[in-house]
């Protein structure tokens, strides 16, 4: 186990730096100059070069990549063009509302989702499993911003239960950051409940075609401990891998639910770099996201040993 | 010991308690909600150094922490700010300023002519007015702590004007260790003299900015009035919030978590008209004036035929309306000095009083021999009014026969490309859309894009000798009859060679709490000294 950790770990390198090259080069080769973005709008070309200088933008891109890499192999991700806070003091700063939204979203999704899949699975062509369906394909179809806004309009709005936007960090109480927390991850976590509770669905009715599980029911096992206890834990392998490359769709979701309730999240960060060109967030931003991504996938492959006994073997 | 459950609940709980100590202390030192006014502006504060970026964001945070030496009242007049008291030669040519008493860094010390001296020198390697100054400036020089002077090769009458401007950048004034940093390079510490002091720790750039009351601020004892006057602070906090979403905001000020939004979408007013807790007002009430810019250095703007063409064949409201709806928030102006501006008048203003005439826009495209050159136009999709009004002049361009090429992008890539002198075909430009604030376009001084100076100018490069020479005349006139005089020239002028076209000139209604009130009409930025809320 322990040599397939170390391997996998291995294997991140050349990801890695896959990743870095062209993190790099789609950004500089991409147009827009951020020295002519703070430069703003009463200048000169001369003093938009003055500016580009002073960044290093005039250097070739190959120099400026070698100094980026050097630079973030020591640690530094290097400062931001426009704040010239260090990338990696303002992604803390951001970390813990992403990473609240994150958790609070696949808390949503893997609780409501997974028994909403085992049920429609138990009654399958009931119309229990239609609703079921018909709530997942809602679930996909809506998009984020859509359910955000109505969202607000009743609970904020009409009802005055829940705050229409901002954060608030889990040190100032659990209930005022769940309240914040609400309505982003349920209105996040709905393409995630549908994803998931589709495969589970599908998956679960496999298992519940195979012979053991008939075995099982011959054998007189009651209903529920049959669906959770055998059919449930064969079927996990496949939803731990969607759950697992949700990670990544989460990201995705994340921009999208942190600009309709104001969440000060990485998404944010990132967009609002990308506006400006501020190039060293862009960058730093992608790579802890790609590091990140590949872990979870690493962590899903282990979970696999956890599930299923033939992987250890 | 032995370890129980209990003892490992009542470890977790103390360390728990242990941590949050720090933020109870620091949610103990805010200020209460009733003294704290939440805002959203326009956008994100890109950087903290309102010099080393024009961005208007920056000058609204300068706005906030720095001082300026003269301040411009809602009448557009400059009167002492950080200056008490100030004195020109008989030969108009040397200038002598004191500073006021009490004027204190927010570090505790002095400010003295050792800072401001090179801050002047700093705000004016960077603003057009500032350079402009300089060009006619043979020293200047501390005589004493309180008193500097400013020699000139010739007079400036405009000074305090140009030293007082709120056109970003502002002349905002720096401790002489900020002030000497290269204007091409940032400043490292924010510390200003201002009526409000930057609260770094409590803010979280991109996301809130934080501005304490600076309790040692000695303010004006003039009425306030724009940026002149004493500059009085009634509340203990203002939070900058940077929302993104207007939607999200327009909810947020309705249920009462923000006080103040600058820039609400105007389709969503009309639902404040019945709501008891929300006023709709106008802070900036010459707006903004939409530009076209032309490129002179390439067919087939380099025609001046070609250039009066597009005079005729662009209707303003056509432009302003899919933005910015009925009528109620923009008008069409013909005026080169922004509508409403001292400067405005109607010298050679038939084309705009005629109406759009693509026939007449045709005979000109005619005379000037337009062959059908391919028009560049950079169209920036991020910016609502920006892709609008180009998609209509692309369209209103063909209606009259020219063929363009209409290129989307975002904004940023269209302040890449307008830098660029190449060729259209490779990689250049013909025209982008922009705008600017109705006081920078008010004269003929402040913003650059006024000038006519080619090479040396804004991007477009348009060249008119007369032009830059009645630029002069207005600069050195004494009265402002004399240089409503001289406006007029320009005007007739420039609608001759036609520099640039506009289309239209709109204002931006904001949004706040019917508890805050107290707001000064200001153009360019938004002062939060005299808001108070109830």
């Amino acid at each position: 186990m322990t040599g397939t950790i170390i391997r996998r770990l291995l294997s991140m390198v050349p990801v890695m730096a896959i990743v870095a090259v062209c993190v790099f080069l789609l950004l500089h080769l991409a147009p827009g100059d951020p020295a002519a973005i703070i430069a703003g709008d009463n200048v000169t070309a001369e003093n938009i070069a003055l500016i580009r200088a002073k960044l290093g933008l005039d250097q070739p891109v190959w120099k400026q990549f070698i100094v980026w890499v050097w630079a973030m192999l020591h640690g530094d991700f290097g400062t931001s063009m426009f704040w010239g806070d260090p990338v990696l003091t303002l992604i803390g700063q951001r970390a813990a509302p992403t990473l609240s939204l994150a958790f609070t979203t696949l808390v949503v999704a893997v609780t409501l989702s997974i028994g909403m899949g085992v049920l429609a699975a138990a009654r399958v062509g009931t119309w229990i499993d239609r609703v079921v369906m018909g709530i997942s394909v809602a679930g996909f179809s809506v998009p984020v911003f859509v359910v955000g806004y109505l969202m607000v309009f009743v609970f904020a709005h009409k009802l005055h239960w829940l705050p229409v936007q901002g954060y608030r960090p889990l040190s100032e109480g659990v209930l005022p950051w769940l309240r914040n927390l609400t309505m982003p991850s349920i209105a996040l976590g709905l393409a995630y409940v549908a994803l998931i509770a589709r495969i589970t669905r599908t998956t679960m009715l496999e298992v519940l075609a195979e012979d053991y599980m008939r075995t099982a029911r011959a054998k007189g096992v009651a209903a529920a401990p049959m669906l959770l206890k055998h059919a449930l834990k064969n079927a996990a392998v496949p939803i731990a891998t969607v759950v697992g490359t949700g990670v990544a769709l989460l990201i995705g979701g994340v921009v999208i639910t942190e600009t309709v309730f104001n969440i000060p999240g990485i998404g944010r960060l990132v967009v609002d770099a990308i506006a400006r060109r501020d190039y060293p967030i862009i960058q730093g931003v992608i790579m802890i996201s790609s590091g990140v991504y590949v872990l979870v996938n690493l962590l899903v492959d282990l979970s696999y040993t956890l599930f299923d006994p033939r992987v250890r073997g | 010991m032995k370890t129980t459950r209990r003892s490992i609940m009542a470890g977790g709980i103390a360390v728990a308690a242990t941590a949050a100590i720090p933020n109870i202390a620091k949610a103990q030192a805010k200020p209460p909600a009733s003294r704290t006014i939440r805002a959203v502006l326009h956008g994100d504060i890109p950087t903290y150094d309102p010099i080393w970026t024009t961005a208007n964001m920056s000058a609204y945070h300068g706005g906030m922490i720095y001082d300026t030496l003269f301040g411009v009242d809602e009448q557009d007049v400059p009167h002492p700010q950080m200056v008490e008291k100030f004195g020109v030669s008989d030969d108009k040519k040397t200038w002598t300023f004191e500073l006021r008493d009490g004027l204190k860094w927010h570090d505790g010390t002095d400010v003295t002519t050792a800072d401001i001296v090179p801050s002047i020198r700093r705000w004016a390697a960077r603003d057009g007015a500032g350079q402009l100054m300089m060009q006619r400036t043979k020293d200047i020089s501390a005589k004493d702590a309180k008193t500097f002077s400013i020699v000139l090769n010739e007079p400036f009458g405009l000074l305090p004007y140009a030293l007082g401007k709120t056109v970003t950048p502002g002349g905002f004034m720096m401790r002489k260790r900020e002030a000497e940093i290269d204007p091409m390079q940032k400043i490292d510490k924010v510390v200003g003299s201002g009526p409000f002091v930057f609260n770094e720790g409590e803010t979280k750039p991109g996301n809130q900015y934080v501005y304490d009351k600076n309790m040692a601020y000695v303010p004006r004892k003039e009425p306030p009035s724009g940026i002149a006057g004493g500059k009085i602070v009634k509340v203990d906090r203002v939070i900058y919030m940077n929302v993104p979403d207007a939607q999200t905001a327009v909810s947020a000020v309705q249920a009462g978590e923000i006080d103040f939004y600058e820039t609400p979408p105007v389709d969503m007013l009309d639902q404040f008209k019945d709501d008891p807790d929300v006023v709709v007002e106008t802070l900036n009430n010459l707006g903004n004036v939409g530009w076209i810019r032309l490129n002179f250095l390439y067919p087939p703007f380099d025609n001046v035929k070609v250039r009066q063409a597009m005079l005729y064949l662009s209707k303003q409201s056509d432009m302003l309306r899919p933005t910015f709806g009925d009528g109620k928030n923009w008008r069409e102006c013909g005026s080169f000095f922004a509508c409403g501006s001292a400067m405005e008048n109607d010298a050679n203003e038939g084309w705009f009083k005629g109406g759009q005439n693509v026939a007449k826009a045709k005979q000109l495209l005619k005379e000037g021999g337009y062959n059908g050159e391919e028009v560049v136009l950079l169209q920036a999709t991020n910016i609502a009014y920006m892709m609008n009004s180009a998609t209509v002049l692309a369209q209103e361009m063909r209606n009259a026969g020219m063929k363009v090429r209409v290129e989307p992008m975002d904004w940023s890539q269209v302040v890449q490309r307008r830098a660029s002198k190449a060729k259209p075909s490779e990689g250049g430009w013909n025209i982008f859309i922009t705008s600017a604030g109705g006081g920078g376009m008010g004269n003929p001084f402040t913003n650059s894009g006024m000038g006519a100076n080619g090479d040396k100018g804004w991007f477009g490069w348009p060249s008119n000798d007369k032009h830059e020479q009645l630029r002069q005349a207005w600069i050195n006139a004494d009265t402002v009859p004399e240089r409503k005089k001289i406006a007029a020239e320009i005007q007739a002028n420039a609608w001759d060679f036609v520099p640039h076209i506009y289309f239209g000139q709109w204002v931006q209604p904001t949004i706040h709490r019917k508890n805050v009130t107290g707001w000064l009409h200001v153009a360019e930025i938004i002062p939060f000294w005299n808001v108070q809320k109830t």
